[in-house]
């Protein structure tokens, strides 16, 4: 048996599913219990334990799993509260100095996350001769300068994705020299191409990572008051729509960030019986509209902004309209349509029965059975997941498939360090991508899928 | 050019990108934005405002986008081409010209004027977007594009000279691939005068113009109904109108640019005229290769410069040089 469960911000949702206590259910699970109990402000924890506990105690004492979206990082960002000090280590140089890091920040979020700044020279290329070395005595320098005043630091090297060696390298100066136990977040686990919106991406999963070590001990130490079956896995939510353990949280708290959103369009599929649909979550006073495609949120394009910052993380694509403008909402989930082959639209929250059938001409729509729940379902019924993807040039002697094993092997090795099973995890590489302008290059992209890791 | 107007030229450039030109300046917009924070703004001139015969070095980045958003580029790079420029013609530089106004090319060289601290004609060599380098009217003028300097970030310089166009652009091409995918570019050096003469006038008053909505009123208002992509370079887009346009169905077709809008088998517009869907909740024109189904669009058109409508200019950028057939455009003297 698995508990999901959907901190949100004015209540907390808890199911219990019969998904036969291995996770990575895809189907035929079946909602036992849900429970809706009013969120705790500032405790999302607290607000976890007290829907948990609404569930009955013989039920939770058969959960092997437990899978939470917490949502403490989007309200941290949104409130800039409990954000660490962060020390920027941009590896780059002269050669990448034309925009600074943090510009074009809001400059209250700016104040609250900047320890320091500092641009070496290094970074690499789309081949291994395009770089420049590391200037290890500058990067030496920054660790010392900020020790003791940076809690964290987040490191950005040109073509890190491409190439992380760089990155790890300052890590581990960094540490020499800053103490060993300061976090350190690497651009290349984080995002890919793009400089600047990747550097963002990891400045701010630094400045979220004390919070969310916080709130991870705060639930490994509420634990034993929740009577789960002894050694049940806790996982937490991820914007992918998939699942990561709390370690795997504790190293990458930005992979959290819009999670809220993708369990719920992961949820609304489940409990629909779809994988392709538009999905609108109506709210009391907004609805949200995105969309599921192969069973999982589609990720928005480029030109996605966090608190105001252009980042490039894997969230949700995602359209808010009042709920109550049914016009706005009908041209919302006809933007998020694949296709004129129109998907059905799967109405949940709260709202859902507010809006008529009519509303939406055209559109099969469907109305889950504890829709209300869908985010906490959603958390439920998901795998531990990872995913990488890299830029490679086909050429003579280049053999690509050998690369998209790699591409394969790399996003496997990401869900297994997220916390499933090796296994039996499986992974799904996804068409290739052409890149406009650069002959010959390919995007390689896999995602990988796998129950947790039992204890 | 301050920090505000540079707003509004940047949505302008993506308009006349008509869907290409690298995409609505994500990078180097906000590198011309730090240029102009740190050197102070812009000083737009007319090339008629110079003296005939001084050395004007146009710019701009060639190669990939991606590859671009991650090579942000150094702030040394403007110094060094234009000491290089002006080692090969053994005078000053005397102001920076756009080499293509459409896309995130205009953001580049507003970026490197305010380095420089150099004026920046109210100009370009495009007056819109085009994928091939001698696909600009300082070819159409018979201008050479020699001696053209290639550099990457690091100082890494090529010159290429005795080119033609055609030379040029395959010689670039092998160019920026040895360099990893970008390079910034200066080609078909010119004097102020041949600026004057030859160069698209008034682009970049016309990019802020139309960024600002003051262009000429939409030719439809619609969504995106279906886009199919034919092969590797051919999408085609239609548009159902809504609204006051309802009923009315526009084709699209693009290449790595919208090349034709068509209504009822009536051409709307045809390249060289720019097309550009702009997306009606950013207001930001949307690249070929990001339209999708259900977009709610403005589909705006505009002339380009006239010498895109002479025989030479329709052979170098008409419709057949982008494989469009079955349309045609009669040439203007």
């Amino acid at each position: 048996m698995i508990i999901g469960v959907d901190v949100g911000p004015t209540g907390t949702d808890a199911v219990l599913l019969d998904g036969g206590g291995t996770g990575g259910v895809t189907g035929g699970s079946r909602a036992l219990r849900a429970v809706r109990v009013p969120s705790l402000p500032g405790d999302a924890v607290g607000s976890l334990v007290a829907a948990v506990e609404a569930l009955p105690r013989e039920l939770r004492a058969r959960a092997s799993q437990l899978a939470v979206g917490l949502r403490v990082a989007d309200r941290a960002l949104a409130e800039r509260a409990g954000l660490a000090h962060v020390g920027v280590l941009r590896i780059g140089g002269e050669a990448a100095d034309t925009v600074r890091p943090l510009f074009g920040w809001p400059a209250e979020l700016r104040d609250a996350v900047c320890a320091g700044t500092a641009n070496v020279a290094g970074g690499g290329g789309l081949g291994p001769r395009d770089g420049a070395p590391l200037d290890r005595d500058a990067v030496a320098r920054f660790g010392a300068e900020l020790a003791g005043r940076a809690e964290a630091f987040a490191v950005c090297a040109v073509f890190a994705p491409a190439d992380g060696t760089q990155e790890r390298e300052a890590a581990g100066i960094l540490r020499a020299e800053a103490g060993a136990d300061v976090p350190v977040v690497l651009s290349g686990e984080i995002g890919s191409l793009g400089l600047l919106r990747r550097e963002n991406a990891t400045v701010l999963d630094a400045a979220l990572c004390l919070l969310v070590a916080r709130v991870a001990d705060e639930l490994t130490a509420a634990l034993p008051l929740l009577g789960l079956a002894p050694g049940a896995a806790v996982l937490v939510t991820r914007h992918d729509g998939t699942l990561m353990s709390l370690d795997h949280l504790r190293r990458q708290p930005g992979l959290s960030l819009g999670s809220g959103p993708a369990c719920t369009i992961r949820g609304a599929g489940l409990l629909g019986g779809v994988r392709d649909a538009v999905v609108a979550d109506i709210g009391e006073r907004r609805a949200r509209v995105g969309a599921l495609t192969a069973g999982y949120p589609q990720e928005a394009g480029p030109g996605g902004r966090i608190g105001g910052v252009p980042v490039s993380l894997r969230v949700p694509e995602l359209l808010t309209v009042g709920a109550a403008a049914h016009r706005d909402l009908a041209e919302a989930v006809d933007r998020m349509q694949p296709a004129a082959g129109r998907l059905p639209v799967v109405l949940v929250g709260g709202g859902a029965d507010s809006v008529p059938g009519r509303a939406l001409p055209g559109c099969d729509v469907v109305r889950p059975e504890h829709g209300g729940v869908a985010g906490a379902f959603g958390a439920a019924a998901s795998p531990v997941g990872g995913h990488h993807e890299r830029i490679v040039r086909a050429g003579p002697g280049r053999r690509l498939d050998a690369v998209r094993d790699e591409v394969r092997d790399l996003a496997r090795a990401g869900a297994v360090r997220a916390g499933a099973d090796p296994r039996r995890v499986r992974t799904l590489l996804e068409p290739d991508l052409t890149v406009p302008y650069l002959p010959g290059a390919l995007l390689l992209r896999a995602r990988a899928f796998g129950p947790p890791l039992p204890l | 050019m301050d920090a505000g107007v540079l707003a509004d030229f940047a949505r302008g450039c993506a308009v006349l990108g008509s869907g290409g030109g690298g995409g609505p300046a994500a990078v180097t917009c906000p590198v011309a934005e730090q240029a102009i924070e740190e050197c102070g703004p812009v000083q737009v001139v007319t090339a008629g405002e110079l003296p005939e015969d001084v050395l004007v070095m146009p710019v701009g980045l060639i190669g990939s986008p991606a590859v671009a958003e991650e090579r942000i580029g150094s702030r040394a790079e403007p110094a060094r081409m234009r000491e290089r420029v002006e080692a090969l013609h053994g005078v000053p530089v005397a102001a920076v010209l756009i080499s293509e106004i459409g896309g995130l090319n205009g953001c580049t060289a507003v970026a490197w004027a305010a380095r420089l601290g150099l004026p920046l004609l109210d100009a370009d060599a495009m007056g819109r977007a085009f994928p091939r380098m001698d696909q600009n009217v300082l070819e159409l003028a018979g201008l050479r594009p020699g001696p053209t300097v290639l550099a990457d970030e690091y100082g890494r310089t090529v010159v290429l000279d005795h080119v033609d166009g055609p030379w040029l652009e395959e010689l670039a091409r092998a160019v920026v691939a040895t360099f990893g995918g970008h390079a910034a570019s200066s080609e078909y050096p010119l004097t102020a005068g041949q600026a004057a003469r030859h160069a698209v006038a008034g682009s970049v008053t016309r990019a802020v113009a139309v960024g600002r909505g003051e262009g000429p009123p939409p030719v439809l208002t619609g969504k995106v109904s279906s886009v199919r992509r034919t092969d590797e370079d051919a999408t085609r887009v239609l548009l159902e109108g809504t609204g006051a346009d309802a009923g009315r169905l526009v084709r699209v077709e693009a290449r790595s640019e919208f090349v034709a809008a068509v209504e009822d088998g009536r051409a709307l517009a045809l390249v060289p005229d720019v097309i550009a869907l702009v997306d009606v909740r950013t207001g930001w024109a949307v690249p070929v290769e990001e339209i999708r189904y259900g977009l709610r669009v403005r589909l705006v058109t505009l002339p380009s410069a006239p010498i895109w409508y002479s025989e030479a200019g329709l052979r170098l950028a008409g419709p057949a040089a982008f494989g469009v057939h079955g349309l045609t455009r009669e040439a203007t003297p």
